[in-house]
């Protein structure tokens, strides 16, 4: 579950305003809203790469709200996907793997067996993105933040890795929260459906 | 603008001043080993004297440079990443030691540690000095070129976007672990260059090693003695050695570095 009650955020220039909405235990999240309304930083925020300043973050039963990144148990991936430069497509993937196997299953599933010795600086930006998923997977997290993590992929893949992930989120009882501008993506049975304009929930439902 | 100009009057321009520049630089350093000589540098580089100095020296500014990377990396690292209230002011306070005259620093360490300073009192019981002794010649170099150390590692790990260490976070890495496995890898290159460029700096260190450690005596300072002592002819084979010397070691550093991660 991801419960965040009355989120404030500030930023220079920026204001992320009372922000409150809940996502089932094992449910799916959808952010949408347009450039600059925040989502990025509600996301880095959940994540606790970026600091609250006033409201809680539940993840689960535990508040997280001033809990450090490595001990919220959260996979975040950002649409520039941020791969490590220095480690192999391989090293990227097991870099917080909890089991060995893990890796080897996402590297499959994901379909990037043929990316695995090719150096990082020359993935494709769809291909970075693959990579960053299946690392962010791999390490089995409770709950999954995806910052628009298929849009650099042509649109006959991104629907086939979306509903990869989504399946993999439910197998293993990942809580998820997924920001995007797709207005199909947003279309998901079940999903909750918030919408942030200039650091305010419009509609969460 | 025009293309011909650029061409025929710029470029010319450009070139030119180029090339007097670097004759500057190369002229004074070339003609004094051409001064001293392939046989006077040999000479000196066997003589006990100046191979003490050399080994001072060196060993002085490795222990200078190893002390400012244990303690400067932490603080390259706090103004790379952390803003805090006073950062100015403290980037300020290091950025002086560059500006100020060396002797002065010199006369600085000499009150602020020579023997009848508070804190001279308190290391004589202890057998140390920081007047006239190895650890004089290290704090002065630390002194002196620290603050390119810090300024240097602190741009290269301004340059590792912040992103990366956030992500090793959420994959489970606490922050030092994140530095260690994401940040400090990245800045590698930008590291060992402020490090060469501080130890380069330490080794080529006179103003304010000549006043807190005359004796004993650094290459630079024995260089000076003879000068002073026996004239220029005497002081060349010292001078060409310890050329000679650093740009070996400046060489052999350069293989340190690894190819650029775009």
């Amino acid at each position: 579950m991801i419960r965040v009650q009355d989120l404030t955020v500030c930023v220079p220039g920026f204001v992320l305003d009372r922000i409150t909405f809940t996502v089932p235990e094992g449910g799916l999240g959808i952010v949408t809203g347009p450039t600059g309304a925040g989502k990025t930083t509600l996301i880095e925020t959940i994540a606790g790469v970026r600091r609250a300043g006033d409201g809680t973050i539940m993840l689960g039963s535990a508040d997280v709200t001033q809990a450090p990144p490595e001990h919220r148990d959260v996979g975040l991936v950002y649409q520039s996907a941020w791969l490590f430069p220095h480690l192999s497509v391989r090293g990227n993937v097991a870099y917080g793997a909890r089991r060995a196997a893990a890796s080897g299953e996402l590297i499959e599933r994901l379909q990037i067996v043929p990316l695995l010795d090719k150096p990082v600086l020359t993935l494709s930006g769809g291909e970075r993105q693959l990579v960053a998923l299946a690392r962010a997977l791999a390490r089995e997290p409770r709950t999954l933040l995806l910052d628009e993590p298929f849009a650099a992929m042509d649109s006959a893949l991104r629907g086939q890795i979306r509903s990869t992930v989504l399946a993999w989120a439910t197998e293993f009882g990942a809580t998820t929260l997924l920001v995007t501008h797709d207005t199909l993506e947003a279309i998901h049975d079940g999903s909750v459906q918030i919408r942030i304009e200039a650091g305010r929930v419009r509609s969460a439902s | 603008m025009s293309r011909a100009v650029g061409r025929w009057v710029l470029q010319p321009i450009g070139v030119l001043l180029a090339s007097v520049l670097l004759l500057l630089l190369i002229l004074p350093v070339g003609t004094l080993v051409s001064g001293a000589g392939l046989r006077g540098i040999a000479s000196a580089l066997v003589e006990r004297d100046v191979l003490r100095a050399i080994l001072l020296t060196v060993l002085s500014a490795t222990a200078a440079t190893l002390l400012a990377i244990a303690g400067g990396l932490p603080v390259a690292y706090l103004l790379a990443r952390v803003p805090f209230r006073g950062r100015g002011v403290v980037e300020a306070l290091l950025e002086l030691p560059l500006v100020i005259p060396h002797p002065v620093i010199g006369m600085a360490l000499i009150l602020s540690m020579g023997r009848n300073s508070t804190l001279g009192h308190a290391l004589a019981p202890l057998g140390l000095s920081v007047v006239s002794s190895p650890l004089g010649i290290v704090v002065a170099m630390l002194a002196v070129s620290a603050p390119l150390f810090i300024l240097g590692a602190r741009e290269a790990i301004a340059r590792v976007d912040v992103r990366l260490e956030s992500v090793a976070r959420t994959l489970g890495d606490d922050r030092l672990q994140a530095v260690r496995r994401v940040t400090l890898p990245l800045a590698r290159n930008g590291i060992v260059t402020a490090s060469t460029a501080m130890w380069a700096r330490a080794t080529s260190e006179f103003g304010a090693i000549v006043l807190v450690t005359y004796h004993p005596r650094v290459a630079a300072v024995l260089a000076y003695d003879r000068y002073l002592t026996y004239g220029l002819s005497a002081a060349l084979p010292v001078a060409g050695a310890l050329v000679c010397v650093a740009l070996l070691i400046l060489l052999m550093l350069r293989f340190v570095r690894r190819p650029d991660i775009a």
